[in-house]
């Protein structure tokens, strides 16, 4: 098969390879690999790491015979108890932004990622990337030492070579960096600029906020930052933007739940925002859109100009539109769709958002930013903030020149602080032959990657959470970035490394970070340190707010941009970061490939996407490959059709065929960027595409797109709620057809159809769990997938079983497309955990009873009496249960030159389940227990944890609050609360399994004008 | 020639004779039941129609010790079913009650059917005295057509009524076509 | 006393002038002459086939489950659908010899033997396939009611449980059954065995077998309780295995008409297997005169009839899809039909539903050619009602989103292949060195086993020749 061919399955490939030598060898050692670090620094946490690494063992080796090895504390460290986690407050950067985290850590070993609920960028929750992140901390494949020319050498070589390199302060020298907001970077950055009279420093983002800034520079004359206040909108308008996916807004976290906040529907009184959403490829905020309109990306600014034109009718400040009209391929429904956005936007004048996506041009946004002052919602819905480590440049200009003129020869050093530019910088750069042109060139990166390959020095980088750092948030909350433990390699920080150029000697980082804040807590310092560690948040500190004016002459300047329009009839590339792996800092890590696109639910690959209708045009189909030739490069990439997909445009995410990756990361898709130019970094116009005919297999985990008229997911817009709020029952559902054995139910008193058999019932015994799950505040974004297989140990398979339909995730979300059209249809998610039903299908037809009831309601897996028959797999309605086809933990833990690394990412508190075993949701059994025993503990007689002490996993990381969890037994705790609600409904009601976790039906709030 | 090395050292066991045809064989059996022998017995190739009436055989055993099996097997099933499931180990599989009788039907009737079989088959076994693998018979060579046409009554030297020359006419008048002392 | 013995002549059931001594010779020669050439040709090939299977099975329990095309909705393939494929072709055989002795059906003589073996190979395939389909077959012992440390019991509610039990006990009372019948045939075969190690083997197998009556007496009685314990086994078996899939409540799977239905099929496969088997072996062994037309005419009208009963519930299934409302069993039926299987569904149409009406013909039940046909395309129909029900169903069942497709590896295929190896390796043994018909059982339905046979002369005759000709 193909797949194998262009795609082996690491996981498994690589064991054969290894054949598990170093495991063998490990296990036969008293102490694991890192124990050699004991001689070389002795702090209490790698000691406690390298316990942990080897507790870690005594569960990844249950394959059949547990080997259990477990090294005692030769002296109890106080405050530690052995088994309790102890959680320590850090936070996440991810480009120039800090995300709030609280991280569980077991003897002293991170094992799951959760937010901070003091944090408001967080609000307790996390996205994708903040939950994979232990993987990453923990990826063998990271950068072990740092390297001269390619060879081995050391962090004591590298700063001798900094203090005598450095010491000649008229270099020439390149500074590239990611952003960065952390204030003690930003600080040693001016110490270097000054020492170094002649150093460029420019930040390069391949996706990042750029555009936006300097459409605030076109509109207002300054740099600022936009943010968009969900929660204040009673509409919002988003042209293009994706702003819940984390790949296309780093804020998303504090976004959605603003949004869903916005949306929380409990009554018919209660209101709810109106989404619409303009846009090419169908995104996953157009997956939550209540109006949708498909439109090629490069006739979006033509319809942002159109719209201001027409606004500036009604409001005054944008003069400079009046008179525009643009042509559209599809015109009429365009126009259509404008003059609705003009009604809303002038009668929501000041509670309404209108946004760009953050890759539009820089016109765009200023238009953008125009609207939105003249609507009055600056300042208001929208606030624009000055954020002090901006650079007063336009970064991707000065990017542009500063690679030109390292090609020109002009520097003699470069440095690069963790971006890796010979993969992503734009195709007309050529990055890498510009690198050629320098005779210093220093790299910091955790991988030895495509820019790490290329350079004089690698420095391996320290994981956030191995080292010291500080930041600030999207909206300025000021945070200290606090590790847990020290470096799995002793890989530096960029503060480390950027010290050591400027000042040419070692610096510890925690030292570095604590100068910065002593600036700010001159008296008093010691307490309020100790005080932001704790909390995780500073409560002093925060962005500016500005209130704008526009810029005197953007009027001129608006009126150029605007003539300029020249309409395409073309093919249209558009280019996305990768909404798994980002720009592809994230593609080694097995958790994130593995998770389903939340709409294509497509994983280890990336794809072109286009509708139906151009698909059919060019004549291809799904998993048949195309050629896409731009101007200035071609590329072979296998086409996915994407119903809703704007016609006549392709969509290619970026970030996937990564060479210099790590074993997971490596030949996993098409590398896109070679399409992708200073010209073009969004869209391509009029591109050539011709098919190969070429069959490539993908691997998807949901063949079947329509809910086939079965009323799984039960939906109904807010009128029509408010109408009829039992719209979700039975009943309703399908159409006055009666729900079996109801009526006897009734007339019994039962709140169940009565079954053959008088069932046991509950509950005698307290508490009682149940989950409730709101259909109308999920988005589908799939943290709670990421969430759970990080919390409950669950493996990476590969492709090639994905494809298999093996996949293992114990919550999966399904997304079904709705409406009779192809071009535009709906698109509604469903996340499905096991639904923990009281009469369980799987557990009676079990023959060695592995699967039974707890008391307290939960079906429970008995792995280690499973003999594997699968027969409850295929007697579970909802398709919840997974199988071990092979021994896929053991693979994914065992496989390459260092085992024991990954092994320390797995939380102790669950079993590492072994080949031929079914395994499944459990509620976090070991969540619950653990509530429970700390409530006897604390009450001496009562198991009965108060509402909110549990916790799942899943509803946790959820950042629209979509999960509530609870005890069913308490009225008045949260999920019996939305139980009651008259939108709640169960799955498959009609099969009478008793679920406990029960659906909130979906509303959307359309425009119906726009129907 | 073996016959004659026995008749020297082996005491009689029986008078075996040989009839034509299944008919003769039971008009035969008729004489020596009807004459008073105990101790004989008849051999053939397949069972007989009429012949158990001809030498006035009661009803077979087997059939108490078959029912004895299903019973062990039937009550044996049941407890051991209600009381895993509802005494030893109770377990809330699927809601479903502890003591559960409709489930228990199909183990508890394929446990009867398989000790009464194990019943019928030892049983029969049992009542047969086989396995036995040596038999005075098999000494006789003419007897090997017992198991393939031929028609056989034996009469044995432990009946009270036994005297060879008796016998011997007996068997005669009964038209046999062979007539062989057996020895042990 | 002549009134108690009332002679009914009654159509020959062994054609030909067959003589007792002609009957035993014409059988029990088989076993005991050199072993022809061929013999050893087929065994070796069968051997083949078996080493293959073997080595795939280990394979399988090496490497994992991973190695069929097992995936998530699908967690029962191609093992499952062979183990009921198995299950059902082993009924005919306890059938003919149980359920057509207390019908007094006499032509089940010819062939009871041959099918009774026939049975017991067949469930040893079948059993194979529940004990390698699990995920660890080291400790597949856990579905026995054994007492443990862990002081666990196996959960009697399940079906698959019941299976366990239906087919072990199955299988026993099968085994002992074939081996009762078996001892006076191996006193046979002891008595004429010339070579010394042939006459210690029959010797000990047969016991020490006399033809005593009284011993005949209790073993008839014995045969008669076997027997009337075995028919209800045969139609539990089936029936329990049934339950495996109307017990869940996955569509397509859940419905009450499965008991009847299955074992319908199973008689209706079961008895094309003999036939097939029968066809060959009466050429191969010259046995024309007892497996006879008449006989192969009687069997072909008991396919047909289950034939018929099987086309009746798939009617019956569409029926109930439509008739019930019951939107996913409709949306099965509807992809059975159209669905990605639907060309499975459509062999199984023409092998399950076309193929048993040729057999209304007289001419085509008493063509062997025909008869061996339609006995293989009935076996391939039933293969494909195992596969629509099994795999189809568990494909695209309620939840859309998991719907996915199951198709199987290489292993999975040639496993089933190599269990016709282990089949036949069986078979051939039997066919070699075990008298493939119950000759007591044809000698007691010859007419001559009558006492009043002989008070017709020309009877008279013919037997007392015949003993002389023995006599020589």
């Amino acid at each position: 098969m193909s797949t194998e061919e262009t795609h082996p399955n690491y996981w498994k490939s690589l064991n054969e390879l290894a054949e598990n030598e170093e495991y063998k060898k490990f296990l036969h050692r008293e102490f694991p690999e890192n124990a050699s670090e004991l001689s070389s620094d002795v702090s209490r946490r790698s000691f406690l790491r390298i316990m942990g690494a080897s507790i870690a063992l005594a569960g990844f080796a249950a394959c059949r015979r547990p080997v259990q090895k477990i090294l005692p504390y030769t002296k109890q460290p106080e405050d530690i108890v052995q088994g309790e986690p102890i959680y320590y407050a850090s936070a996440m950067p991810f480009q120039d932004v800090l995300t709030g985290l609280v991280v569980e850590a077991h003897e002293g070993r991170p094992t799951k990622v959760e937010g901070n609920t003091e944090h408001p960028s967080s609000h307790g929750n996390t996205n994708i990337y903040g939950q994979a992140a232990i993987l990453n901390l923990y990826d063998p494949d990271r950068s072990h030492y740092p390297r001269k020319g390619g060879q081995r050498s050391s962090w004591n070589d590298f700063v001798s070579f900094c203090s005598q390199h450095f010491s000649d302060t008229n270099r020439n020298i390149a500074f590239i960096s990611e952003a960065n907001s952390s204030p003690t970077y930003n600080g040693i950055k001016q110490k270097v600029l000054d020492k170094f009279s002649n150093a460029t420093w420019v930040t390069y983002e391949p996706f990042g906020e750029d555009n936006r800034i300097e459409g605030t520079q076109l509109a207002f004359g300054q740099r600022l930052r936009t943010k968009n206040h969900y929660d204040k909108a009673k509409v919002v308008v988003s042209l293009d933007d994706d702003f819940m996916n984390p790949s296309e807004n780093k804020n998303s976290v504090e976004d959605i739940y603003n949004f869903s906040q916005a949306r929380r529907v409990r009554s018919t009184e209660d209101e709810m925002n109106r989404l619409y959403m303009v846009e090419s490829t169908f995104s996953l905020t157009g997956s939550n859109a209540d109006n949708r309109l498909p439109l090629k990306a490069s006739e979006l600014d033509k319809l942002i100009y159109n719209l201001a034109a027409e606004l500036s009718g009604h409001v005054s400040g944008l003069e400079a539109f009046s008179g525009y009209n643009a042509n559209f391929s599809d015109n009429e429904r365009v126009h259509d769709w404008i003059n609705s956005l003009v009604e809303e936007l002038i009668e929501h004048k000041g509670e309404a958002i209108v946004s760009a996506g953050y890759e539009h041009a820089p016109e765009v946004h200023s238009t953008i930013a125009a609207i939105n002052v003249a609507l009055q919602n600056a300042g208001n819905t929208v606030t624009y903030h000055d954020v002090p480590h901006f650079d007063d440049q336009n970064n991707r200009e000065a990017f542009a020149s500063v690679v030109n003129d390292m090609k020109a020869g002009q520097y003699d050093t470069v440095v690069m602080v963790g971006t890796n530019p010979v993969f992503t910088a734009p195709a007309d750069l050529d990055f890498a032959s510009a690198l050629e042109n320098v005779d210093q060139s220093i790299h910091l990166s955790q991988y030895v990657n495509e820019t790490s390959d290329k350079v004089n020095w690698h420095v391996n980088r320290a994981h956030f959470l191995e080292a010291w750092g500080d930041g600030y948030s999207f909206s300025g909350t000021r945070s200290v970035v606090q590790p847990l433990i020290s470096p799995l390699f002793s890989g530096k920080s960029e503060i480390e490394f950027l010290n050591a150029i400027a000042e040419g000697k070692n610096a510890s980082g925690h030292d570095l970070v604590q100068q910065t804040w002593q600036g700010y807590y001159s008296n008093g310092f010691h307490d309020k340190w100790r005080k932001i560690l704790h909390d995780g948040v500073d409560t002093g500190g925060h962005f500016e707010a500005v209130t704008p004016s526009l810029d005197s002459n953007f009027t001129s300047k608006a009126k150029q941009f605007t003539t300029s329009e020249s309409g395409n009839n073309g093919i249209e590339l558009v280019i996305r970061p990768d909404s798994q792996l980002f720009d592809g800092r994230f593609s080694n890590n097995g958790w994130l490939q593995e998770l389903p696109e939340p709409i294509t639910k497509l994983t280890w690959d990336n794809v072109a996407l286009m509708s139906v209708n151009t698909a059919k045009k060019l004549g291809v189909d799904s998993e048949r490959k195309i050629n896409v030739k731009t101007d200035n490069g071609e590329l072979k990439i296998v086409v996915w059709v994407q119903p809703g997909h704007a016609d006549n445009s392709i969509t290619i995410m970026a970030g996937q065929g990564r060479k210099k990756s790590g074993r997971v990361g490596n030949d996993n898709g098409v590398d896109a960027y070679p399409l992708r130019t200073t010209s073009n970094m969004f869209y391509h116009s009029d591109i050539s595409v011709s098919k190969t005919g070429e069959f490539y297999a993908l691997a998807c985990t949901q063949d079947h797109q329509s809910m086939e008229g079965r009323a799984l997911i039960r939906e109904a817009s807010l009128d029509e709620y408010r109408e009829n709020p039992g719209y979700s029952s039975y009943e309703e559902a399908y159409h006055g057809a009666e729900l079996p054995g109801e009526k006897e139910a009734k007339a019994a008193g039962e709140d169940f159809p009565i079954p053959l058999f008088d069932a046991l019932n509950y509950p005698d015994y307290e508490p009682q769990w149940g989950m409730s799950i709101d259909l109308n505040a999920c988005i589908g974004c799939g943290v709670c997938t990421i969430a759970c297989q990080a919390e409950n140990n669950i493996p990476v398979i590969g492709k090639k079983d994905v494809r298999e339909g093996r996949e293992m995730h114990w919550i999966r979300t399904d997304r079904y497309y709705k409406g009779d059209t192809t071009d535009n249809p709906e698109a509604v998610h469903q996340p499905v955990p096991c639904m923990q039903c009281e009469l369980a299908p799987c557990e009676e037809v079990c023959p060695v009873a592995a699967t039974t009831h707890s008391d307290d309601g939960m079906n429970q897996m008995t792995y280690n009496r499973c003999i594997g028959t699968r027969y409850c797999l295929n007697n579970c309605p909802y398709k919840v249960r997974r199988f071990n086809f092979f021994n896929f933990s053991k693979d994914f833990l065992t496989s390459g030159s260092d085992p024991e690394i990954v092994q320390m990412a797995m939380n102790p508190d669950v079993t590492i389940r072994f080949r031929g075993v079914m395994e499944k949701c459990t509620y976090c059994a070991q969540r619950t227990n653990h509530a429970k025993i700390k409530t006897k503990q604390k009450t001496g007689h009562s198991i009965k944890p108060p509402d909110g002490m549990v916790e799942t996993a899943c509803q946790q990381a959820c950042p629209a609050d979509a999960i509530t969890f609870g005890d069913l037994t308490d009225n008045n705790s949260i999920v019996s609360t939305d139980k009651m609600n008259e939108r709640t409904y169960l799955l498959l009601e009609e099969l009478n399994t008793r679920p406990r976790t029960s659906y909130m039906a979906k509303l959307r709030n359309p425009n119906p004008n726009l129907a | 020639m073996s016959n004659q090395d026995k008749q020297e050292q082996n005491k009689l066991h029986g008078i075996l004779a040989e009839f034509r045809n299944p008919k003769e064989l039971v008009d035969a059996a008729k004489e020596v039941n009807q004459s008073g022998y105990k101790n004989y017995d008849a051999y053939t190739p397949f069972p007989i129609h009429g012949l158990d009436k001809a030498m006035s055989l009661k009803q077979s055993k087997v059939g108490w010790i078959v029912l004895l099996h299903g019973l062990i097997g039937f009550f044996g099933a049941l407890t051991l079913m209600i009381w895993v499931m509802g005494y030893e180990y109770p377990l809330n599989i699927s809601g479903k009650p502890f003591i559960n009788i409709p489930i228990y039907v199909p183990i508890t009737f394929e446990l009867t059917v398989l000790l009464s079989a194990f019943g019928a088959t030892f049983g029969m076994l049992f009542l047969n005295g086989l396995p036995r693998l040596h038999n005075p018979l098999f000494n006789v060579d003419r007897f090997d057509k017992a198991s393939d046409d031929g028609f056989f009554i034996c009469i044995e030297a432990e009946d009270a009524l036994f005297a060879e020359d008796k016998v011997k006419k007996l068997f005669r008048d009964a038209g046999a076509a062979n007539i062989d002392e057996v020895y042990e | 006393m002549s009134k108690t013995y009332e002679f009914v002549p009654e159509r020959p059931l062994v054609k030909g002038d067959h003589t007792f001594g002609s009957i035993t010779a014409l059988i029990s020669d088989t076993p005991l002459k050199p072993t022809p050439k061929l013999w050893y040709v087929a065994f070796g090939f069968a051997n083949l086939l078996l080493l293959m299977m073997l080595a795939l099975v280990g394979y399988l329990i090496w490497e994992g489950l991973g190695v069929w095309g097992l995936n998530n909705p699908a967690g029962w393939g191609w093992a499952i659908i062979n183990f009921v494929w198995w299950v059902g072709i082993g009924h005919a055989g306890t059938l003919i010899s149980a359920i057509l002795y207390l019908f007094r059906q006499n032509w089940r003589t010819a062939i009871n033997r041959f099918a009774e073996a026939m049975t017991i190979f067949a469930v040893m395939c079948a059993g194979l396939f529940p004990a390698i389909h699990v995920g660890r077959i080291w400790v597949i012992y856990w579905v026995f009611p054994i007492p443990n440390q862990m002081m666990v019991w196996p959960n009697f509610s399940s079906p698959l449980l019941w299976d366990v039990f239906a087919v072990s006990t199955y299988f026993t009372v099968s085994l002992i059954f074939w081996y009762v019948g078996l001892i006076p045939d191996l006193a046979t075969l002891r008595d004429r065995a010339k070579s010394k190690m042939a006459k210690m083997a029959y010797g000990i197998f047969s016991l020490g077998w006399t033809g005593s009556f009284r011993d005949w007496w209790n073993y008839e009685k014995a045969y008669m309780i076997l027997a009337g314990l075995a028919t209800p086994l045969v139609l539990s078996v089936h029936t329990i295995v049934s339950f495996d899939f109307s017990v869940s409540l996955i569509p397509g799977w859940h419905s009450t008409i499965f008991p009847p239905y299955f074992v319908a099929g199973a008689i209706y496969s079961g008895f094309a297997m003999v036939l097939s088997l029968m066809i060959i072996a009466r050429k191969i062994y010259g046995l024309e005169d007892i497996m006879n037309i008449d006989i192969m005419e009687r069997m072909n009208i008991v396919m047909m009839a289950t034939g018929n009963l099987v086309a009746f519930s798939y009617l019956m299934e569409g029926f109930m899809a439509w008739y019930s409302g019951y939107i996913y069993e409709q949306g099965i039926f509807y992809l059975y039909v159209v669905g990605p299987y639907a060309w499975g569904f459509w062999v199984l149409m023409f092998c399950n539903v076309i193929n048993p009406q040729f057999l209304w013909f007289k001419k085509v039940r008493r063509n062997v050619t025909l008869t061996f046909m339609v006995s293989i395309i009935a076996n391939i129909g039933m293969w494909f009602e195992r596969f629509m029900i099994a795999t189809a169903s568990l494909a695209t069942d309620f939840m859309p989103s998991s719907w996915d497709f199951y198709a199987p590896t290489w292993i999975d295929v040639l496993t089933y292949v190599g269990t016709f190896g282990l089949f036949f390796t069986f078979f051939l043994l039997f066919l070699r060195f075990l008298p493939m018909v119950a000759i007591a059982e044809v000698k007691a339905v010859m007419p001559q086993a009558d006492p009043h046979y002989y008070e017709s002369d020309e009877g008279e005759e013919t037997s007392t020749e015949a003993v002389e000709v023995e006599n020589k």
